[in-house]
C-alpha cells in the first residue's frame, strides 16, 4: 500500500488585494521506506505542499484535493483526530533557521514535548529517550539543558532532526534542511539522512531547490514550477537526461554538477502564482509553440516511469545529422576524409561544442551542418525538414553562421551598415527604414554602437573583436534558432576573447537559441558548453556531459586533448606528469 | 555578571542618581516664591499664617537659606551622604518620618494597579490575537484605543462622581476609615482594599490599553514565526501552542514595559490621589509643592527616582531569567 498518496492539491492563498495560486493541482505518492524528491526555485509551492500535507495553511488559505496516508483521506479528520496524527505519525522538519526552535525553551524540552503529547511515556523515560535520540543524530547528550541560540546551525539541524524521530513517525518531511548550513555540515546531514533512511527504513519527503543535495537522498525526484509538476521520475534519468528545459536549466545553473561552466540561470522569473493562461514556463522557455501560450500541459507519462508536462513532449531535438560524410581531393589524386560518418544532434537552446585538434575536420562539418557544404553521404535534417536545398539560412529563425576570421568574412569596403543588413538585402526582407531599425537592433544586442556615425564606418577601420561583432550582429539579424560557430574567438586576443565569448553565451541564455560552438581550446569551451562533442580525424570519438569529458574522459585522444592544457607552473604540474606518463603509455 | 561590567553598572547608578540629585535641588528653587510667604491655602478653616519681615528673615537663616546656593547644594549632598533628608518645613518633623508615613499607600496602589492591567491586558491582548481579523478584535482594540484617550485624572472624577456620589457604593476619601476600630486583622483589609478600589482601578486603567496593544502585537508577530508552525506540526493543539509557546515569547517585551510603568504611574499617582484625596506621597507631593516644602521635594522626588531606577534593574534581572538569549 502506498504510505503517502496526493492527488489533484491545489492551494490558494486570498491576500488582501488579490489571491495566490501556491499549488497547482499536484499529484504524487510514495511507497513505505521510500526517498521523495521534491525540487524547485524558492516560490514554486514547495513549501505549500509540505504544510498541506499537515493540514497546516492557515485561515487565508483555500485547499482542495485530497491527501491520503495509509488509506486514510487527511481532509476528513477532526481537529484532535488531526493532531493525534500530526509528529506520531507525520513528523516535519522545517527549513533550519535560529526561529525553526522556541528560543526561551531548552532543547530538550522542545524534544520531549511531543513524546509526552503522543507517547504513553512518564518525564523521566522521556528525558532517557531524548538521551538515545541524541546520540542517534550525533549530537552529545549534554546539550539538552542549552537554549537554541547557543547552538550552531548544523547542532541545530540535528536537534531538530531529533525532535522529528522523537515519536518514531512513519513519515518524515524535510523542508529545506540545508539550505543554511555551509558544505561540510550540508554533507554531515546528508549522511545522517542516509543512513538513518538505510538502517530504520524511514520514508521520507525531501522537499529543496538544492538539487545536489535531494538528489543524492531521493529515489524519485519531482520537478515544481510555479506550483506545478514539469517533470517527475528516477533520480538518476532526470539527472543525466533531462526532458523538461525547466529541469535542464535548474541542473545547468547547479555548480555541483557544471563544475567547469559558468555560471548562468534560467533567465526571468516565475510567475509566482499569478494566475495566467498557457504552460507557466512559457516565458522562460527556449521552444515555445502557439499551444505554450494558449493551454497549459497536462502531465503525461514519457516511458521509464518518468514523466512530462511539456507540449513538446520535451526538450525537441532541433538538428539530426547522420552518415555524414565529406572528402577533400589533395593535389596527388589522394583524397582527404574530413568528415567520416558523422552522427549529431543538438537539442532546442543547447550548446554544443565540438572540440578538436586543427585539422580534425570541425569546421568542415560546421559548414556542412550550416549547408555551406554539401556532404557526399548522409542528410542535415534542420526541424524535420532538410538543411541541403532548404532556407535554413534565407529565413528569420533558421540557422546562422559566423566564422573564424572576421576579416575575411566581412568586407573592408562595406560600411557596418551595409555589413549586418547584408542578409536582409540578399533575401529582400523588409523595407529600407524597417531594416535599418533592425541593423540598430542587432548591434544594440552585440553591445556595439548604433550611432550614424559607427553605421557609417568602414569595416577595414574597425578592431578585430569589433568586427567579430559585427559579424555577430549580421548572424542575430536573422534571430536564428541554431547559430553555428566557428573558432569565432581564435583570432583575438585574450582579454576580446573572454569578452566575446561571454557576450555570445549572455545572448544564448537570454534568446534561448541553439548553439554549435566549435573550438580547439578545450578550456574555453568548458566555459559555455553543456554537451561536448570530441573530433578526431572526421570522426566524432566521443561525446557527453561537458563535466563527464572533462573528468572522465573515455577515449585516448580525449584523454590527450584534456591533458594537452598546459599546467602553470603553480598548479597541475603532477596532473600534467601523469598525463605525460598516460601519453607515453598509449604509444604503440 | 563579571566584575567590569557590575562596575560600569555602579558607575552608571551614581552618575544617574548625581544628575537626579542635582535637578532635584535646583528645580524646586528655580520656583517662584519660599517656604515662608505663603498666602493661600487648600484646607478650608486652616489659619494662615503671615509673618513679619523679621520673622521671615530669622526663619531664612534658621534653615541657611541665607547662604550661597552652592554653598547649600554642597551641605544638601554632604547631609544625604549622611542618610540626613533634612526637616520638612511644613510639617515640622524629619522628611524621612513623612515619606515613610505616605509612601507605602502609593507603593499599595501602584503594585495592585500594576498587577491588574498586566493580568487584564495580557489576557484581553490573547483574546483578540486568537480572533485576529475577526469582529470581537477589532471591536476590542478600536474600544479599548478611545478609552486609553482619556486622561486618568477626569476617569477618576467619573468613577467618583458614578460609585460614590450615585451609587454611594465606596468611599469618597481616604486610605482608611477615620478613627474606626477593626473587628480583626481581615475587617482592616477589607477597608483598605474598600477604599484603595477606586485608586488602583483608575491608575489600572489608565495603562490596560498599553499593556493590551502591546501583547496583542507581539502575540501576532510571534504567532507567524517558525517555531510556532513547528508547534502546530507537533500536533499540541491551539491552546497549549499559544499560551506555552507563543505567550511566553510575547511576554518578554511585556515584562520591559511593566518596568516603565512603574514610572508612569509615580507621575500619574500625583494627579489620581490628588482625585481620591488619598494620603499616598504623591499628594503629600502636591501639597509640598504649594508649600515650598523644599526638604520635602527633594525627599519625595528623591524616593520616587530611585525606586524608578530600582525597578529598571529588577525589570533587567527579570529579563534575563526569563529570555535565555540575553544573559550571555
Amino acid at each position: 500500500m502506498t504510505l503517502l498518496e496526493v492527488s489533484d492539491l491545489k492551494c490558494q492563498y486570498r491576500l488582501d488585494s488579490h489571491t495566490v495560486q501556491a499549488v497547482d493541482g499536484v499529484s504524487f505518492y510514495l511507497q513505505p521506506g521510500e526517498i521523495l524528491g521534491i525540487v524547485g526555485e524558492s516560490g514554486s509551492g514547495k513549501t505549500t505542499i509540505a504544510l498541506s500535507i499537515l493540514r497546516m495553511l492557515g485561515h487565508s488559505a483555500s485547499v482542495s484535493g485530497r491527501v491520503s496516508f495509509e488509506g486514510r483521506d487527511l481532509s476528513s479528520l477532526t481537529v484532535p483526530e488531526m493532531n493525534q496524527l500530526r509528529w506520531k505519525e507525520i513528523a516535519i522538519v522545517f527549513q533550519n533557521s535560529l526561529e525553526a526552535l522556541n528560543p526561551v525553551m531548552t532543547i530538550g524540552e522542545q524534544v520531549t514535548e511531543p513524546m509526552l503529547r503522543h507517547l504513553p511515556i512518564t518525564p523521566s523515560e522521556a528525558k532517557a529517550r531524548c538521551v538515545d535520540l541524541f546520540v542517534m543524530v550525533g549530537l552529545d547528550p549534554s546539550w539538552m539543558n542549552v537554549y537554541p541560540h547557543q547552538l550552531s546551525g548544523g547542532m541545530r539541524q540535528r536537534a531538530m532532526l531529533a525532535m522529528a524521530l522523537s515519536c518514531d513517525p512513519r513519515l518524515i518531511v524535510l523542508d529545506e534542511v540545508t539550505s543554511a548550513l555551509d558544505a561540510f555540515t550540508r554533507k554531515e546531514i546528508r549522511e545522517l539522512l542516509y543512513s538513518l533512511q538505510k538502517t530504520r527504513g524511514y520514508s521520507m519527503v525531501l522537499i529543496s531547490h538544492d538539487i545536489t543535495f535531494v538528489s543524492s537522498l531521493a529515489s524519485r525526484l519531482i520537478v515544481l514550477y510555479s506550483g506545478t509538476i514539469v517533470e517527475s521520475g528516477p533520480t538518476p534519468e532526470i539527472l543525466n537526461d533531462p526532458r523538461h528545459p525547466y529541469t535542464r536549466g535548474l541542473i545547468h545553473a547547479t555548480p555541483d554538477i557544471f563544475l567547469y561552466k559558468d555560471l548562468w540561470g534560467i533567465p526571468g522569473d516565475s510567475p509566482a502564482g499569478e494566475k495566467q493562461t498557457g504552460c507557466p514556463f512559457n516565458l522562460r522557455c527556449t521552444q515555445p509553440v502557439d499551444a505554450c501560450r494558449e493551454t497549459a500541459p497536462f502531465l503525461r507519462p514519457c516511458g521509464n516511469g518518468r514523466e512530462i508536462a511539456c507540449h513538446r513532449g520535451g526538450i525537441a531535438t532541433l538538428l539530426k545529422a547522420e552518415g555524414l560524410r565529406f572528402r577533400y581531393p589533395l593535389p596527388d589524386k589522394k583524397t582527404l576524409q574530413a568528415v567520416d560518418d558523422v552522427d549529431l544532434e543538438i537539442h532546442e537552446g543547447e550548446v554544443l561544442a565540438v572540440v578538436g585538434q586543427t585539422g580534425s575536420g570541425k569546421s568542415t562539418l560546421a559548414h556542412i551542418l550550416a549547408g555551406v557544404l554539401v556532404p557526399e553521404t548522409g542528410n542535415v535534417l534542420f526541424m524535420n525538414g532538410s538543411v541541403h536545398g532548404g532556407t535554413q539560412g534565407h529565413r528569420f529563425r533558421g540557422i546562422q553562421i559566423v566564422f573564424q576570421d572576421p576579416f575575411s568574412s566581412t568586407s573592408n569596403r562595406f560600411t557596418v551598415c551595409d555589413a549586418v543588413k547584408e542578409p536582409l538585402d540578399i533575401n529582400k526582407i523588409g523595407d529600407g527604414e524597417e531594416r535599418l531599425r533592425m541593423v540598430k537592433e542587432a548591434l544594440d544586442l552585440v553591445r556595439l554602437p548604433s550611432t550614424d556615425q559607427f553605421l557609417g564606418k568602414y569595416c577595414g577601420e574597425l578592431s578585430g573583436g569589433q568586427r567579430q561583432r559585427v559579424a555577430l550582429a549580421r548572424a542575430m539579424i536573422m534571430k536564428p534558432r541554431l547559430l553555428i560557430a566557428d573558432e569565432i574567438t581564435s583570432a583575438l586576443d585574450v582579454s576580446t576573447a573572454a569578452n566575446v565569448l561571454r557576450l555570445l553565451k549572455g545572448l544564448q541564455n537570454r534568446r534561448g537559441f541553439a548553439m554549435i560552438y566549435i573550438s580547439h581550446d578545450l578550456s574555453l569551451t568548458l566555459k559555455i558548453a553543456d554537451r561536448i562533442a570530441v573530433m578526431d580525424a572526421g570522426r566524432i570519438v566521443e561525446t557527453g556531459n561537458a563535466h563527464d569529458v572533462m573528468l572522465s574522459p573515455k577515449t585516448g585522444y580525449t584523454r590527450r586533448l584534456v591533458g594537452a592544457r598546459i599546467g602553470l607552473c603553480c598548479h597541475d604540474h603532477d596532473h600534467a606528469q601523469e598525463m605525460r606518463a598516460d601519453d607515453r603509455k598509449l604509444k604503440p | 555578571m563579571n566584575e567590569k561590567t557590575r562596575n560600569t553598572l555602579i558607575i552608571r547608578f551614581v552618575i544617574t542618581l548625581l544628575v537626579i540629585l542635582a535637578i532635584n535641588f535646583f528645580l524646586p528653587r528655580m520656583m517662584p516664591g519660599d517656604p515662608f510667604s505663603t498666602t493661600s491655602s487648600d484646607v478650608q478653616g486652616e489659619d494662615i499664617v503671615t509673618m513679619t519681615e523679621e520673622q521671615r528673615q530669622y526663619f531664612i537663616s534658621y534653615y541657611g537659606m541665607d547662604l550661597p546656593l552652592h554653598e547649600q547644594f554642597f551641605r544638601y549632598l554632604a547631609n544625604m551622604a549622611h542618610g540626613d533628608f533634612g526637616q520638612s518645613i511644613y510639617y515640622k518633623i524629619p522628611v524621612t518620618s513623612v515619606i515613610l508615613i505616605h509612601l507605602p499607600w502609593t507603593i499599595l496602589i501602584i503594585f495592585c494597579a500594576t498587577a491588574l492591567s498586566t493580568a487584564v491586558g495580557i489576557i484581553l491582548g490573547l483574546i483578540s490575537a486568537r480572533n485576529r481579523k475577526k469582529r470581537s478584535d477589532r471591536v476590542m482594540m478600536t474600544g479599548l484605543i478611545a478609552f486609553s484617550e482619556i486622561p486618568s485624572f477626569l476617569l477618576g472624577i467619573i468613577l467618583l462622581l458614578i460609585f460614590c456620589v450615585w451609587l454611594k457604593l465606596l468611599p469618597l476619601a481616604g486610605a482608611v476609615t477615620p478613627f474606626a476600630h477593626y473587628a480583626g486583622v481581615v475587617d482592616q483589609a477589607l477597608d483598605i482594599a474598600h477604599h484603595a478600589f477606586l485608586p488602583v482601578l483608575t491608575l489600572a486603567l489608565a495603562q490596560l490599553t498599553g499593556v493590551y496593544l502591546l501583547t496583542r502585537n507581539t502575540l501576532i508577530t510571534v504567532s507567524s514565526k517558525d517555531y510556532i508552525r513547528t508547534a502546530y506540526a507537533k500536533g499540541l493543539g491551539e491552546r497549549i501552542v499559544w499560551t506555552r509557546h507563543a505567550l511566553r515569547n510575547a511576554l518578554l517585551p511585556v515584562v520591559t514595559r511593566t518596568g516603565f510603568m512603574i514610572g508612569l504611574m509615580m507621575g500619574g499617582a500625583v494627579l489620581v490621589e490628588t482625585v481620591f484625596s488619598y494620603p499616598g506621597i504623591g499628594l503629600t507631593l502636591r501639597s509640598a509643592v504649594v508649600n515650598r516644602d523644599y526638604a520635602l521635594i527633594q525627599g519625595i522626588l528623591l524616593v520616587t527616582a530611585v525606586s524608578i531606577l530600582l525597578c529598571n534593574l529588577l525589570v533587567d534581572q527579570v529579563y534575563r531569567k526569563l529570555d535565555p538569549r540575553v544573559s550571555d
